[in-house]
């Protein structure tokens, strides 16, 4: 046996735990996960070199040397424009979205304790496509797709989680409920674009596949906001996010309100799906891959929601630089990518014989 | 293993502050089926009590229900006097720890990384380690022989390892009640005994232990006080070796048996003959 600490010494140092710094001043304190800390910096790097290539690769090809200063609005006039008007908002529209898809899939897995859990797979995303593409093309209103969609993610869930019994102890029947929502409001997409005028049909198919072309630049400022707030709600939970991968009783056990963090992790990831959706319509998988990315980088102490935010942009930048580079000079949608990428991984998981816990 | 070769001092913290657990008429339930009638029950300080009974007398869902998990349906559970339905949840889980049957830990978590969530009800958003959680999940590690094991994942443990690390989060949340729903079942023999000698510390240190069991023997040899429940009743209460009889094996379990004397112990130890009908 080793020797034990005398006590009063780890009284007075307060050692933080292996693997992690603690921030102390006065009373307050701290923990920060090393290793997730870490995961999330080498992550942001990467996003950082995939913004910078983002801005520079495309159909006219700019020396990196010239994209930042043209993101200031110095160098030619064709520079400046191609960069700041065509490339900018499109690499922030692919940011924020891969960002709050990442955080609406690792919010999902870790609620319904299982990795197939994501805005796809419980009908999330198909319900705000079903509204965002019903007020384009079947109502006539000002009111846009950013609130339609919110509504359409609230709305699926809601029906999944009712229909379910809730999220908590029936994880399991979250999801195979959530998959059939899904599955009607995909039909009634379907079914709308059927029915309308070619031109309307037209206008709403970004959100029948997922893309980043020429989005709203309202939707994604909508977008923007609301991560804004999301984000700060998943870290204030974060505490409790690590608990509730463990069973029930043990969280009501460690003092948990379960019910209420569960109402606002469910909240969060509508918003956050929601206002996705709207922007770039239903981008396959991304909320899958990005929260496992993350979850292998950060280790398995933490529920790595920056981590997922930070691989989701990642995967959505890639995505969209392939599909406008690869086939060049067509033009794949990013959803496409990332669905050729995620499905092969999402088969791979329900195949994998290895144990099917968040990790 | 080091159990046997280094008898384990007690350690960690005595409870200064016992408490006193009671529920008055305690109503439980699960969608308009009641499984628990009327229950009046007062869970001695400071000693170990065991809960015994058949498959589905509503065993676990008291103990559920002493740790806030079920809702009572009528009654109250009481804690120093207070209806435990109305404390602040976090206070409540200062003073009542569980350990539900069947818990699972996300893959790669270590031990020390178990422990540190019992912490949780002590802590904060802005409060997220203090010297005093240093000194918990230390002395919880201790107390339960896993301070070699402490950065080890849980996934490599033996069944009798990973359920003494399951109680030591328990030990880490310094609850004047401890809870546990059938620590033992699925051990063997040795790993057994590792667990409940650890339990019989947690005692001495002046907790209240309330544990389910599903063998009455090892209830009789392990608890000061037995409640023997069946369809939602208690059918009898007290000290093992007072309570423990032949009458009540046939009317709890409808099992004939012989109930012996353990050598050593001198409690109660039942040896199943046959089945007969359920007496009650």
């Amino acid at each position: 046996m080793t020797a034990t600490l005398p006590r009063p010494a780890a009284r007075a140092a307060a050692p933080a735990p292996p693997g992690t710094w603690r921030l102390a001043l006065g009373g307050r304190s701290v923990l920060l996960d090393r290793r997730a800390a870490l995961a999330a910096t080498a992550l942001a790097a990467l996003v950082v070199v995939a913004v910078a290539v983002s801005l520079a690769v495309g159909t006219a090809r700019l020396p990196l040397t010239h994209t930042l200063p043209a993101v200031f609005g110095s160098g030619s006039d064709r520079e400046v424009l191609l960069v700041q008007r065509l490339r900018l908002p499109r690499v922030a529209a692919a940011l924020a979205v891969g960002a709050a898809l990442g955080t609406a899939g690792v919010l999902l897995q870790t609620l319904a304790r299982n990795r197939l859990a994501t805005p796809d797979t419980v009908g999330l995303n198909d319900g705000a496509t079903a509204f965002a593409v019903a007020s384009v093309v079947a109502v006539s209103t000002s009111i846009s797709p950013s609130a339609f969609a919110l509504v359409g993610a609230a709305t699926a869930a809601a029906l999944a989680l009712g229909l379910a019994g809730g999220a908590g102890t029936h994880g399991y029947r979250f999801l195979v409920v959530g998959l059939g929502v899904g599955a009607a409001l995909g039909a009634v997409t379907q079914l709308m674009l059927a029915r309308a005028a070619i031109d309307d049909a037209n206008a709403a198919f970004p959100w029948s596949v997922g893309s980043l072309n020429s989005r709203s630049a309202t939707s994604v400022a909508v977008l923007a906001g609301g991560l804004a707030v999301a984000l700060p709600v998943a870290v204030v939970l974060g505490r409790q996010l690590r608990l509730l991968r463990l069973a029930d009783a043990v969280v009501v056990g460690l003092g948990t309100r379960v019910k209420r963090v569960r109402l606002a992790v469910i909240a969060t990831a509508v918003v956050t799906a929601g206002l996705a959706v709207a922007t770039a319509g239903p981008l396959g998988l991304v909320a899958l891959l990005a929260p496992e990315i993350a979850r292998k980088a950060a280790g398995p102490r933490v529920v790595p929601v920056f981590g997922a935010a930070l691989a989701g942009a990642l995967v959505v930048l890639l995505a969209d630089l392939a599909g406008r580079t690869v086939a060049a000079p067509l033009e794949l949608p990013a959803g496409l990518v990332t669905a050729v990428i995620g499905g092969p991984y999402l088969l791979w998981l329900l195949l994998a014989t290895r144990s099917r816990r968040l990790a | 293993m080091s159990t046997l070769e280094a008898p384990r001092p007690t350690r960690g913290d005595t409870v200064a502050d016992p408490a006193d657990l009671v529920t008055e008429a305690l109503d439980l339930g699960y969608d308009g089926t009641r499984v628990v009638h009327a229950l009046d029950l007062r869970l001695p300080p400071g000693q170990v009590t065991a809960i015994v009974g058949p498959n589905g007398c509503g065993k676990s869902t008291l103990l559920g229900a002493l740790a806030r998990v079920h809702e009572a349906q009528g009654g109250a559970v009481l804690l120093d006097g207070r209806d435990l339905a109305t404390l602040r949840p976090r206070d409540a889980a200062r003073r009542i720890g569980l350990l539900p049957q069947q818990a699972a830990a996300p893959d790669g978590l270590t031990v020390r990384d178990l422990v540190r969530y019992g912490r949780h009800p002590h802590q904060g958003l802005l409060r997220q380690w203090s010297p005093e959680d240093a000194a918990a999940v230390h002395g919880a590690l201790a107390a339960a022989d896993l301070l070699d094991l402490a950065d080890r994942p849980l996934d490599q443990l033996s069944g009798g390892q990973r359920q003494r690390a399951w109680i030591a989060m328990v030990v880490a949340q310094q609850t004047a009640v401890v809870l546990l729903d059938e620590p033992t079942s699925a051990l063997d023999l040795g790993h057994q005994l590792e667990v409940l000698e650890l339990v019989a510390d947690l005692a001495a240190q002046g907790r209240t232990v309330v544990l389910v069991l599903h063998d009455l023997s090892t209830a009789c040899r392990h608890a000061d006080h037995l409640v023997a429940m069946r369809d939602g009743r208690v059918v009898a209460e007290g000290p093992p070796a007072d309570v423990v009889t032949a009458g009540l094996v046939r009317e709890l379990y409808g099992v004939e048996a012989a109930v012996l004397r353990d050598p050593t112990s001198g409690t109660p130890v039942v040896c199943p003959v046959r089945r007969v009908a359920a007496t009650g």
